[in-house]
């Protein structure tokens, strides 16, 4: 009886620490933040496009738990993946809105989801 | 033998919830890859006025928010008065090499018309309101950017004349609600002598959650 209840115990108690791993994300030392946050000093968080009703590259705010962005477009292998680098932080940024015609419309034709100028950020923590 | 059973696992059950709720408890303090932003690493729309040299010594735990530009100013005091509002931080004599750094910081907090109030006049701490950062906005950073986003008002910054929404509640604002997730909310008032401590909890239902991702994810039709 004292064994099997022991038994029970370690299950229950396995278990409960396996849920507690997951919820975790297997990164207890935050690595990829300081990834993200290295890859995004040197690389801009939006492609070379305006957003028709803002005149601006729009970031669209994603959760900061958000690891990565789909990029459609024509064509074989170009339906492509990357990880979204930049989160949106405390600090105001130097150039603010950029002077026009410094982004390019989106075309009549759009080929590519990088076209429209949304781009996506993550929201704070 | 039946009823031993039943108590054994009922006695399994209660020792279960128990390790859930002292899991729950550790888990809650930090989560990996969340940390919290040190009242001396904002740097705020409302900057907190400077103190003169005759000031007291901070008090033991207090958090001071800005030791370079002064060391007697609290987090929870909205505007504590400044030597230099008279010059407006343009480098006149009266402010000395503070001026320097923080003149025009200084001239910002002389705006709200709180010249004077030092902690060491006995009588003339002036009551203060709210966070001195509430409601900032978050931006965009990098140093490849060729323009920058602000979070809040988007996608564009609406002229003045306009006006400007504040959330007035920290645990109600929008980017809280983006994911799951636990957060502490801490207001320090009467000069860093009381705190008022709010918890919340971020929490999405995990069925109704699963249901939804079963519908969006492969349910839907495309389109």
């Amino acid at each position: 009886m004292i064994r099997r209840f022991a038994i029970a115990m370690l299950v229950a108690v396995s278990g409960i620490a396996s849920v507690s791993e997951n919820t975790s994300a297997g990164d207890p030392y935050a690595v990829t933040q300081v990834w993200q946050h290295n890859y995004s000093q040197n690389r801009p968080w939006h492609g070379g496009y305006y957003y028709l009703p803002t005149g601006q590259p729009t970031a669209l705010v994603v959760p900061p738990t958000a690891h990565m962005r789909q990029t459609l477009s024509w064509g074989v292998s170009q339906n492509l993946m990357y990880p979204i680098h930049h989160q949106f932080g405390r600090s105001a940024s130097s150039p603010g809105a950029a002077a026009p015609g410094s982004f390019r419309a989106t075309p009549p034709w759009p080929s590519h989801t990088d076209q429209f100028g949304v781009y996506y950020v993550r929201g704070p923590w | 033998m039946k009823k031993l059973t039943a108590n054994g696992f009922a006695l399994l059950a209660a020792v279960a919830t128990l390790a859930a709720a002292v899991n729950q408890t550790t888990a809650q303090d930090l989560a990996p890859g969340e940390y919290i932003v040190g009242s001396e690493q904002v740097i705020s729309d409302t900057v907190i006025g400077s103190m003169p040299e005759q000031s007291a010594a901070p008090y033991a735990g207090d958090s001071v928010v800005d030791s370079v530009v002064d060391s007697g100013s609290y987090a929870g005091d909205m505007s504590s008065g400044s030597d230099c509002t008279s010059c407006n931080g343009s480098g006149c004599d009266s402010c000395g090499a503070k001026g320097k750094i923080g003149g025009r910081l200084a001239g910002l907090s002389g705006l709200l018309g709180h010249g004077g109030a030092h902690v060491g006049d006995v009588g003339s701490i002036e009551r203060s309101y709210g966070s001195s950062d509430l409601f900032y906005n978050y931006y965009t950073n990098g140093m490849a950017n060729r323009a920058n986003a602000q979070m809040y008002l988007s996608p564009l910054p609406v002229p003045p004349n306009v006006g400007h929404t504040f959330f007035t509640y920290q645990p109600f604002y929008p980017e809280e609600m983006l994911y799951w997730h636990k957060n502490k909310f801490h207001n320090y008032y009467d000069n860093g002598r009381g705190m008022n401590r709010t918890r919340a909890v971020y929490f999405s239902p995990p069925i109704r959650q699963a249901a939804s991702n079963l519908y969006w994810n492969k349910l839907r039709i495309p389109r």
